[in-house]
């Protein structure tokens, strides 16, 4: 009876200490192994390892973090949509969505994709004369809050720049705007091949 | 020496695709780098610096770090209003309402006190670079980037906001320093605000780089100041009703040069600040400034330091704090990025004698800059009716207010 007692009280101190350790939870750091748990849904598209399911769908898979939560806290304030995303991300706190990007960020980068070897060269002309390199890096691997471009699926990235010169999609700072402007469909795919091309 | 090899080294690695590619065959289309990176040159600064991301969410009211903040004694600082993604510019209505801008996120906010309590709320979403605010004759003015719009009756219909009238619709499109800072003349008249310059150095077209003012009668605008690189941050002197403003000074040219400044409008027109040929009135561009002389320009009223982002901006005519803070000048130092060594980020006071000359600038509000790591980034101050100071911060999507007791 007495012990029966005892064992309830250290239930309840548990229940308690619980209830404490979640109240502090939205202060934590990003956490990867929360954020899988979390991405349970993104998985259907996203896939587990970040690959994604279909050339339409970007891959995540070792996207800077902050280029994840930037995405999708845009999705959230509807200012980003396309996907579906708009109504997936409303539920996410900022806390989720820092722990999904944590997962994602930590997976192995998407293995290079090969294509028309003549593509992709004038792909990586255009990347030079466009200076993609300042803001995504010498690699395109992204940096910050700017997305890695290196091992991503070439028709998502044709969508989105396509998507980006024609105003569809929001220009955060009015960079990628500009940086859209003067190219042609020709000149979109040929970034994108090379882009992908990269790892 | 060694550092600036190394640098260039560094900077000769990660230009590397682009010059081989140069090396195939010259581009189809002409292109420009992105704002930030244009200026940069091999030899030169640090080449891994680069912008801070902006703050796009907001922080929740119980993580905000507010007990970091550090002020002098006798002022007490806490968190006023939160929940505002990039909330930014502020204006106060004379009915009290607090309306604030934003550059990133498109919203404009307005915040209401009522029974003590605050309440923030989102009039308006989707506007393009909403960062200008201004309140007249009951209605709130919004500088996008390339229009002023206007909300009328604003304050009755918080809940349901009317759509806006478009009151000037010509201003330029370019996004580089294209937000506006906007500011109510005193004799209700004018909107004053700044067409900033599209690029970090460029000889601007002759519509840029300049501080203009829209007659609210007439819908007239005109230019009143040049060589002006992006100024984020006015108001004018009680008193002499001088329009008195920040500059924002170039990036790429030194880590300690040239500095952002403290400017002064003694004529109502035709001052030329000097970009993009002389910067902190007495540094010449080392490209732009070839052939020219500092002395062909007017000359800041102080030099604030280079890269702190020097941003809003204003006079304190309160009762409130003590008497020797009459006719100070606040300003937000929204931080460093194109500087190794981060500075800024912080509100700073200006003392200034009775003939306008500076006696002396100091912290004021520190505490947001934590090592090399940041967790706010200040943006405008507002001094409220009852002579305390809010300050905006674009990182938390938060207002903090300052007060005095004895």
């Amino acid at each position: 009876m007495k012990l029966m007692f005892k064992t309830k009280a250290i239930l309840v101190v548990a229940f308690f200490n619980a209830l404490l350790v979640s109240a502090v939870v939205n202060a934590a750091p990003p956490d990867p192994i929360a954020g899988k748990a979390k991405a349970q849904t993104c998985f259907a598209c996203h896939s587990e390892n970040g690959i994604s399911i279909s050339p339409d769908i970007p891959n995540l898979a070792a996207q800077p973090p902050l280029s994840i939560t930037y995405q999708l806290i845009q999705f959230r304030g509807q200012q980003r949509k396309g996907g579906g995303m708009e109504a997936i991300t409303m539920i996410l706190s900022d806390q989720d969505i820092r722990d999904i990007a944590a997962y994602y960020a930590e997976l192995p980068a998407p293995p290079a994709k090969s294509g028309n070897a003549d593509k992709i060269a004038k792909g990586q002309q255009i990347a030079g004369a466009q200076y993609c390199n300042s803001c995504h890096g010498p690699q395109l691997q992204g940096q910050k809050h700017i997305a890695r471009l290196a091992g991503q699926s070439p028709e998502y990235l044709t969508t989105q720049l396509k998507n980006i010169r024609s105003g569809a999609r929001i220009d955060m700072d009015g960079t990628m705007g500009s940086a859209a402007r003067g190219l042609s469909d020709e000149d979109i795919e040929a970034l994108a091949s090379y882009a992908a091309s990269l790892n | 020496m060694k550092l600036k090899t190394i640098h260039a080294l560094m900077f000769a690695a990660g230009m590397a695709v682009a010059t081989l590619a140069t090396a195939q065959a010259p581009a189809a289309t002409p292109a420009i780098p992105a704002t930030w990176a244009q200026g940069r040159t091999a030899d030169g600064m640090n080449p891994a610096l680069s912008p801070n991301p902006p703050g796009i969410s907001a922080l929740p009211a119980d993580e905000i770090p507010v007990s970091k903040l550090k002020v002098p004694a006798g002022f007490k600082v806490e968190l006023w209003a939160s929940g505002m993604p990039n909330g930014r510019s502020m204006t106060e209505a004379p009915s009290g309402t607090v309306f604030v801008g934003t550059r990133f996120t498109g919203n404009v906010y307005a915040v209401v006190t009522k029974d003590g309590k605050r309440e923030v709320k989102t009039i308006a979403k989707g506007l393009h670079r909403p960062n200008g605010v201004a309140f007249a004759n009951g209605s709130l003015y919004v500088a996008e980037l390339s229009r002023i719009i206007r909300y009328d009756n604003i304050e009755q219909n918080l809940d349901n906001p009317p759509a806006p009238v478009v009151v000037f619709d010509a201003l330029p499109k370019d996004e580089p320093h294209g937000w506006k800072y906007m500011k109510l003349s005193p004799d209700g008249q004018y909107l004053y605000f700044q067409i900033g310059t599209p690029a970090n150095i460029v000889v601007p077209p002759a519509t840029h780089a300049t501080l203009n003012r829209l007659n609210l009668k007439t819908n007239v605008m005109e230019v009143v100041a040049t060589g002006v690189r992006n100024s984020v941050g006015m108001d004018f002197q009680p008193g002499s009703k001088e329009l008195w403003f920040t500059n924002n000074g170039r990036d790429w040219a030194a880590e300690d040069k040239p500095g952002d400044t403290l400017n002064r409008l003694v004529r109502p027109k035709g001052m030329n600040f000097g970009y993009p040929f002389c910067h902190q009135g007495d540094f010449l561009d080392p490209e732009f400034g070839k052939g020219r002389s500092c002395d062909e320009f007017d000359k800041p009223v102080y030099n604030l330091g280079a890269h702190v982002a020097a941003l809003g901006m204003r006079f304190y005519n309160g009762k409130q704090f003590p008497a020797e803070y009459k006719g100070n000048i606040f300003i937000a130092e929204h931080g460093s990025w194109n500087k190794t060594q981060r500075v800024g980020y912080q509100v700073v006071r200006v003392v200034l004698d009775s003939k306008n000359n500076v006696v002396k600038s100091e912290p004021f509000i520190t505490g947001w800059l934590d090592g090399d790591k940041f967790w706010g980034r200040p943006v405008d101050v507002q001094m409220l009716k009852d002579g305390s100071m809010l300050v905006s911060d674009d990182e938390t999507g938060a207002i903090f207010r300052v007060s005095y007791a004895k």
